[in-house]
C-alpha cells in the first residue's frame, strides 16, 4: 500500500516541479498580471481616508439597504479603524472584490455557455461539485508551489473557489428563461447573439446575482484563511495573532472580520432584490 | 478628529485569560469528554482491519439505502484506504459523527421551542443569518483560544456552525405543519407531548432531514478546516501537505475527503424513503 503512496507523491510532486520548470514564463506572466490587479485597486482603496469610506458606505447602505444596516455599518468600519486594522480591512477588501472580479469574469460567460448548450451542464456540474468538495485550502499548495508566497496565491486560490457558485447560478437562470421569450426572439428576428444578450441575460439577472452574492462570500471566507500564506489582510492578522497567543489582537481581527463580511453580504444581497423589484415594478 | 483607540479584544482577553486560569477544571472536563468520545469512536473502528470495517459499513448502508448505495460506500471507503488516509478518515468520521450528533441534539429542541414563538422567531432570523455569513474560520478562533490546538476547539466550533442550519430547518419544519394535524390532534385529545411525538414530529421529518444532511456536510467542511488548528483527521492531513508543500500528500487527503463527502451525502439521502424526499434542494 505505502509503495501506491510513496509512487503517487511522487508523481504529483514531479508534475508540480514539471511545470514550474517548463511553464514558468506563463506563470511568471499571470503572478505578474494578479499582482498588478492587486496593488492597483489596493492603492485605490488606501487613497481615500477612512472617513470617507465610512461615509460614502454610510450614504449607499442608507439608501440601497437600510437605515439600522447603514448606521451598525459605518459604526463597525469606524471600530475597525479604531482598532487599528484599517489598512487589513482594506487590504482585505481588495483581495476579496479583485478576486471576486476575476472569477467572474471566467464564472458568468462560462456559465451563460453552459446554459446556451444542452449537454454540458451534467458534466460541469460533476466538475463543480468536485471543486467544491475539495477542501478550498488545499488550492493554496499548488499556488504556493508556482506562484510563490504571497497576494497572488491568494487571490488564484480565492478566484478558483469563488467560480463555482456564480457559474452554477448563471447557467442556472439561462437554462430557467421562459421558452415563449426565447421564441418571441426567434420570431421577431434576431441573431443569436441578440438573443443571449437582449433576452436570456436579463433574465437570467437575478439569479446571476444570487450567484455573485455566493460567490462573494465564498471568496470572503477563502481570503480569510489565505491569511496562512501571508495573503495580508485581516486573515493573515488573525493567524498571526493566534500563533503569538495574542488573544486580544485576534479578538480584535475577528471582529474586523465579522464586520465586513455583513457589509459584503448586505449590498451584494441587495443586489438581487434592487432587480426583482424593477422587473415586478 | 482625535484619534481613539478601541480595543474590544483587551477587555476580553483578561476576561478569557481570567476563564482558563480559575475555571480551567470545567474547560479541562468539556475537553476530556469530547476526547474521550472521540478517542472512544475512532478506537473502535482502529481495533478492527479496515476491511472489515469498510465491509460493515458497506453492508450496512446497502441495507438502509440499497445495493448502489453500499457499492458507493464500497469504492469511496476504499479510495480513503488506497490513498494511505485510513487512520485520518476513520478520525474524521469519529469527528463529523459526533458532531453532528451534538448538533441534532442542541439544533432541534432548539428550535422547536423557537418555532412556537413568533417574537422569538422574529428574533432569531438575524442571529441566524449573521451566524451563517461568517467565515467558518472565525468560529475557530475563540474556540482555540478557550480550548487551546487540537481536537476539542475544532468540534465545539463545528457544532456551533453546524447547529445554524439545524435550527433554521426545524423551525421552517415545525412552522409547515399542516393546521389540519395539528386540529385533528386536539379534536381527538392529544396531550402536548403527543402532539409532538406523534403529529408534529413526523409531519415535519422531511424537512428535518434535509436539515440533518446539511449538517452532516458543512460540518465535514469545518471538521476539515479545523485541520489548521491542529484538529487530527483528513484535515491534519491536507495541513502537513501545505506546510510540508508535499503536494502528492494533500492531494491525497484531499481526495478521500471528496469520497467521504459524496459516500456521507449520498448514502444519508438514499435512506431517505422516497416519498419523503421533499423537491431537490441546494
Amino acid at each position: 500500500m505505502s509503495e501506491f503512496t510513496d509512487a503517487f507523491d511522487l508523481h504529483v510532486n514531479d508534475a508540480l516541479m514539471w511545470l514550474n520548470d517548463n511553464a514558468n514564463t506563463l506563470f511568471e506572466w499571470v503572478r505578474a498580471s494578479l499582482d498588478a490587479a492587486f496593488r492597483a485597486l489596493d492603492w485605490l482603496f488606501a487613497l481615500p481616508p477612512y472617513w470617507l469610506v465610512i461615509a460614502a458606505v454610510f450614504i449607499a447602505g442608507w439608501f440601497a439597504v437600510g437605515r439600522v444596516f447603514a448606521v451598525g455599518a459605518a459604526f463597525g468600519l469606524w471600530l475597525c479603524q479604531a482598532m487599528g486594522l484599517w489598512s487589513e480591512t482594506m487590504s482585505t477588501l481588495t483581495l476579496v472584490l479583485s478576486s471576486t472580479l476575476s472569477a467572474l469574469l471566467i464564472a458568468i460567460p462560462a456559465g451563460v455557455f453552459i446554459g446556451l448548450t444542452s449537454g454540458l451542464m451534467k458534466t460541469s456540474d460533476v466538475v463543480l461539485d468536485f471543486i467544491q468538495t475539495m477542501p478550498a485550502y488545499i488550492y493554496l499548495l499548488p499556488g504556493i508551489a508556482l506562484l510563490g508566497y504571497g497576494p497572488t496565491t491568494a487571490m488564484w486560490a480565492t478566484s478558483l473557489v469563488a467560480i463555482p457558485p456564480a457559474m452554477r447560478l448563471t447557467a442556472h437562470g439561462i437554462k430557467m428563461a421562459p421558452v415563449s421569450l426565447r421564441e418571441l426572439g426567434a420570431a421577431v428576428g434576431m441573431t443569436r447573439w441578440q438573443t443571449v444578450y437582449k433576452i436570456l441575460v436579463p433574465c437570467a439577472f437575478p439569479s446571476m446575482m444570487a450567484g455573485v452574492n455566493q460567490s462573494l462570500m465564498m471568496a470572503f471566507g477563502m481570503v480569510v484563511i489565505a491569511g496562512i500564506v501571508g495573503s495580508g489582510g485581516l486573515g493573515q492578522s488573525v493567524y498571526d495573532a493566534v500563533r503569538m497567543l495574542q488573544i486580544d489582537q485576534s479578538i480584535n481581527a475577528g471582529i474586523a472580520i465579522v464586520v465586513l463580511s455583513i457589509v459584503l453580504d448586505r449590498f451584494s444581497q441587495r443586489l438581487v432584490k434592487f432587480d426583482t423589484e424593477k422587473s415586478h415594478g | 478628529m482625535a484619534e481613539v483607540i478601541v480595543s474590544p479584544g483587551s477587555v476580553v482577553a483578561p476576561a478569557l485569560t481570567w476563564l482558563n486560569v480559575n475555571h480551567h477544571g470545567v474547560f479541562a472536563a468539556i475537553a476530556g469528554f469530547f476526547d474521550f468520545w472521540v478517542s472512544g469512536i475512532a478506537g473502535l473502528l482502529n481495533s478492527f482491519d479496515p476491511a472489515i470495517v469498510i465491509a460493515v459499513l458497506s453492508v450496512g448502508a446497502l441495507l438502509i439505502a440499497g445495493w448502489r448505495m453500499g457499492l458507493l460506500t464500497l469504492v469511496g471507503l476504499a479510495v480513503c484506504l488506497c490513498m494511505g488516509m485510513w487512520l485520518a478518515t476513520v478520525q474524521t468520521i469519529a469527528l463529523v459523527l459526533l458532531a453532528v450528533l451534538l448538533s441534532m441534539a442542541f439544533g432541534i429542541p432548539l428550535g422547536i421551542v423557537i418555532s412556537r414563538n413568533k417574537r422569538l422567531q422574529a428574533l432569531a432570523r438575524p442571529v441566524l443569518d449573521l451566524m451563517q455569513t461568517l467565515p467558518p474560520w472565525v468560529y475557530l478562533v475563540p474556540a482555540v483560544i478557550l480550548f487551546g490546538l487540537g481536537t476539542v476547539p475544532a468540534l465545539i466550533s463545528t457544532i456551533v456552525y453546524g447547529v445554524a442550519p439545524m435550527v433554521r430547518l426545524t423551525i421552517l419544519a415545525m412552522t409547515q405543519v399542516p393546521r389540519e394535524r395539528i386540529e385533528l390532534g386536539r379534536a381527538v385529545g392529544a396531550t402536548r407531548f403527543e402532539m409532538l411525538r406523534k403529529i408534529e414530529l413526523p409531519s415535519a421529518l422531511p424537512t428535518l432531514l434535509v436539515g440533518v444532511n446539511q449538517c452532516i456536510l458543512l460540518s465535514l467542511a469545518m471538521v476539515v478546516l479545523a485541520g489548521l488548528v491542529g484538529a487530527g483527521g483528513l484535515g491534519a492531513e491536507v495541513t502537513r501537505g501545505l506546510t510540508r508543500l508535499d503536494f502528492g500528500l494533500g492531494l491525497r487527503a484531499s481526495l478521500a475527503i471528496v469520497a467521504l463527502a459524496i459516500v456521507m451525502d449520498r448514502v444519508f439521502r438514499g435512506a431517505i424513503p422516497a416519498t419523503y424526499m421533499p423537491a431537490k434542494r441546494t
